[in-house]
């Protein structure tokens, strides 16, 4: 394994988490898969389409997500929405995430120590 | 859209639709039409034509076998990770027992019907072979089954009651093994050449009765006197390298070349010499038939024992529990 493929994949383990948590924030307006994944990638939250669409389909099955077909368009669409089980743990990985941050500024300026 | 376009999204999305049940699959299928139909109208955007759009559409949502299998949890491997160290240490303790075990029964069970050697080995062979397709086979075939249940198995979760012995490492303790091994096994050779040439039962006017028949020196006899020679060779072994599964193996297998031979001549008579017989008296009435019979199973005792104390030994040696057979 070369050092990039080592970087690449630390990286995709640290963001692995932070998708899940877009989505959730994100989809507080319903939204289709595709237009979700253009917009995380636009906003610097990369994720790929066979991460995503099966991430969705999870957090759908565990009540995180509602999700809705709209036949209002030639192609039919599923609408996903977060549900209330779903902000209450956007809240908490939210939390979590601060957390994490200031732990690890404490140590970037050695205040931990 | 054109109908070439059409054609290839509905063949993907027939193939995926088709392996998960049917209550799924007018979701499954609207799902990955849209994913499909937004992922190609993205490519078009960027300038491709639409049949390359869609084409690079579905090269990217990948085999369409694997989609629904995610789709519906279905695990794409034979035997995953929660399973497979029970059904290696099963498949490896069944291959290391029942396999040998009967080989050697079947050998054994040839010669003493009389067959000839040529094809008792042959029969005994083409029988270890059918069980070894059935031993990896079964197992196998419970473990996926196991695998695909919904509901979790019995109990069989790693405790650190099941940590190995630390490996024994006293060469000393070998030493005495050793030296034993040699004296018995060079006694034994002796005492099987002294019995040919002066030997200890003598007829009344003096002159010495081999015990064991004359006519096997033209093969037999050489061929224990070889057995024992490479037992010797093998207790060096033993203590040079101390006990591994490849030494246990080869344990066993000289135990069945002296074992398997010495009986099938012991119980169709050719083993010893009938004028030994007419010297001692035998049959000593009632009793020659128990005590042939008692003959018989000390030596298959002995036998199968030695080869157990061997895995025992390659076990403990090794660090591994009795299920941690294999490594071999």
């Amino acid at each position: 394994m070369s050092m990039d493929d080592t970087t690449a994949g630390h990286l995709q383990e640290l963001r692995r988490g932070t998708v899940v948590l877009g989505c959730l924030v994100r989809l507080r307006e319903p939204d289709y898969g595709y237009a979700l994944l253009e917009s995380l990638n636009r906003i610097g939250i990369t994720v790929d389409a066979n991460t995503l669409y099966p991430l969705l389909r999870r957090l759908e099955k565990q009540g995180l997500l509602t999700s809705e077909w709209n036949t209002d368009e030639a192609r039919p669409r599923k609408f996903y929405r977060t549900s209330a089980p779903g902000e209450q743990l956007a809240a908490d990985l939210t939390a979590d995430w601060k957390n994490i941050d200031r732990a690890l500024a404490r140590l970037t300026s050695g205040d931990a120590r | 859209m054109n109908a070439p376009t059409t054609t290839l999204t509905d063949r993907y999305v027939w193939a995926a639709t088709r392996t998960v049940p049917e209550a799924q699959r007018p979701d499954l299928d609207r799902e990955l039409r849209e994913r499909i139909g937004d992922a190609s109208d993205a490519l078009v955007g960027t300038g491709r034509a639409p049949a390359d759009a869609e084409r690079m559409a579905l090269v990217e949502l990948g085999d369409p076998a694997a989609v629904a299998a995610s789709y519906v949890d279905r695990p794409l491997q034979l035997i995953g990770p929660r399973y497979f160290l029970t059904w290696w240490r099963l498949v490896k303790v069944l291959y290391a027992v029942v396999l040998p075990i009967s080989a050697g029964a079947v050998l054994l069970a040839k010669m003493l019907s009389q067959a000839p050697i040529g094809e008792s080995f042959a029969e005994a062979f083409s029988v270890a072979f059918a069980l070894a397709v059935h031993l990896g086979f079964w197992p196998t075939l419970i473990f996926a089954i196991l695998e695909r249940s919904p509901a979790r198995a019995p109990d069989l979760t790693w405790t650190p009651d099941m940590l190995p012995e630390l490996p024994e490492t006293g060469r000393p303790g070998r030493l005495g093994d050793l030296i034993a091994s040699l004296v018995f096994l060079g006694l034994f050779a002796g005492v099987i050449i002294w019995q040919g040439y002066g030997a200890p039962i003598v007829r009344p006017m003096g002159e010495p009765v081999p015990v064991l028949s004359p006519e096997l020196w033209s093969f037999w006899i050489p061929w224990f006197l070889v057995i024992i020679g490479l037992e010797m060779v093998f207790a060096s072994a033993i203590y040079a390298w101390g006990w591994n599964w490849w030494l246990a193996v080869v344990n066993l297998l000289l135990n069945v070349a002296f074992a398997v031979p010495a009986l099938w001549l012991f119980t169709t008579g050719q083993l010893i010499n009938p004028e030994f017989l007419d010297v001692i008296g035998w049959p000593w009435g009632e009793a020659g038939g128990v005590v042939t019979t008692i003959i018989v199973f000390a030596v298959i005792a002995v036998t199968v024992w030695d080869v157990i104390d061997g895995v025992i030994k390659t076990v403990r040696g090794r660090g591994g529990s009795a299920l941690a057979l294999g490594r071999i």
